[in-house]
């Protein structure tokens, strides 16, 4: 099973049969078989077919629709799920409810763990010394638990984002690259812009389980409403970020895979964006990163990282409805 | 479970509709050879959709199946290599 990403200027998808048929200048690049394929990134120009809309949509596969620095643009999804009583558990609990401070707990603690793991791993693997940072995240880490408030988680998961981001110039371990802060919309660094396409394949992947469980996107906990913000995927995608991205940007930098050369800078506003070739490489490392399989502390079990996404999705509804009594946030050991 | 699928028939149009259908459902590998990687529902209905097409008397397909340890000892010499079938790029 795999994702298809479209590229190609002017390309044209059409269905024959039961597969997927990708034409550009009249000539087909891509014929896949539909049972192989499991969601579709349109990435800049593309037409697509109404009969092969159609067609994705009944076999439940989503197309998402971005723009050539990987910006989000849209997606089309097939119907909400129909288990209204996962959304009405997931709008209760919304605000400042136990609930809620439960499960912003978890994604807090989870993401701040995954941190401080990779970078007790760096530190061993290159002879670093991060201990300064791997204290503050330890004590935001020890501090969740007493937190009453969301607000107060919040900034515990700042205090973590802070000290890990810190120390981050020091996981590259390539001359050419090097990392100051954080920076989007528009990154105007190759290392934010690996950061910011790789969060946001993440947050399209999450937000297709999501929507599989029957949840809302839009509502979340740790983050507040906002016009067209998917609040709850970028809630649950918090544990995963270390886990995912941060691994394949680091593990496409330090490996050589990537190298100056594979960027463009666009002069006017300074935004850095990947060549055609460097994008296809990025989107090949995520997609082998996301397949790639791991125990599961929980399930004690294989998984992929990609079943992942929709057994934390199904955790949380499961806390939710009150079947089981902890959410249990994805940490790796 | 992977299967090797040739075919015979003996009539354009017939021929050229049941290679429509196997390759929805797997690679071309040679004129009138497919190779598919399927479950076992994706295989009984690709089968009873090619029974529907053909004319027992006049045409014949084969299902070869291979173990997966039968699997990994297939050898290609030229012609196209196996899919990837971990992420597509047009």
């Amino acid at each position: 099973m795999g994702t298809i990403y479209v590229t190609q200027e002017e390309a044209y998808i059409g269905k024959v049969d039961e597969s997927l048929n990708i034409k550009a200048d009249k000539k087909t690049v891509l014929d896949v078989p539909l049972i192989k394929v499991d969601g579709l990134v349109i990435m800049g120009r593309a037409n697509i077919s109404p009969a092969a809309i159609s067609e994705l949509m009944s076999r439940k596969i989503p197309i998402t629709y971005l723009n050539f620095n990987g910006k989000f643009i849209a997606s089309l999804e097939p119907d909400m799920g129909k288990n209204i009583f996962v959304r009405n558990a997931q709008w209760k609990a919304a605000g400042e409810s136990a609930q809620a401070i439960h499960v912003t707990q978890g994604f807090v603690r989870g993401k701040l763990k995954n941190y401080r793991q990779s970078l007790l791993l760096a530190q061993r693997r290159y002879d670093l010394d991060l201990n300064s940072n791997i204290t503050q995240l330890s004590n935001a880490i020890a501090s969740l638990d007493q937190a009453k408030s969301i607000n107060s988680l919040r900034g515990y998961e700042g205090a973590g984002s802070a000290a890990y981001f810190g120390c981050f110039n020091q996981l590259i371990r390539v001359d050419n690259f090097s990392f100051s802060t954080r920076n989007r919309r528009p990154a105007t660094d190759s290392v934010n812009s690996l950061l910011n396409l790789g969060y946001s394949l993440l947050r399209h992947d999450i937000q297709g389980a999501l929507n599989i469980i029957g949840f809302d996107p839009y509502l979340g906990y740790l983050h507040t409403e906002r016009y067209g913000r998917p609040s709850l995927a970028l809630d649950l995608m918090e544990e995963f970020r270390p886990l995912i991205v941060d691994a394949v940007v680091l593990a496409a930098i330090n490996r050589r895979m990537l190298a100056p050369k594979d960027f463009i800078t666009e002069p006017v506003s300074g935004a850095v964006s990947l060549t055609k070739e460097g994008l296809h490489l990025f989107l090949r490392l995520y997609q082998e990163k996301k397949l790639s399989k791991f125990k599961h502390p929980v399930m004690q079990k294989q998984y992929t990282y990609q079943e992942s996404f929709e057994i934390q999705g199904r955790f949380l509804a499961k806390y939710l409805l009150g079947e089981i009594n902890q959410y249990p946030p994805l940490v790796m050991r | 479970m992977f299967v090797v699928i040739s075919y015979d028939i003996s009539e354009d149009k017939r021929r050229t509709k049941i290679h429509k259908i196997l390759k929805s459902y797997g690679q071309w590998m040679q004129y009138s050879v497919f190779e598919c990687d399927l479950t076992k529902t994706q295989y009984a209905k690709l089968r009873s959709r090619l029974s529907k097409i053909i004319k027992p008397n006049e045409d014949n397909i084969r299902f070869y199946f291979l173990c997966a340890c039968c699997q990994g000892k297939v050898e290609r010499i030229g012609g196209d290599m196996p899919r990837d079938t971990t992420v597509f790029f047009a």
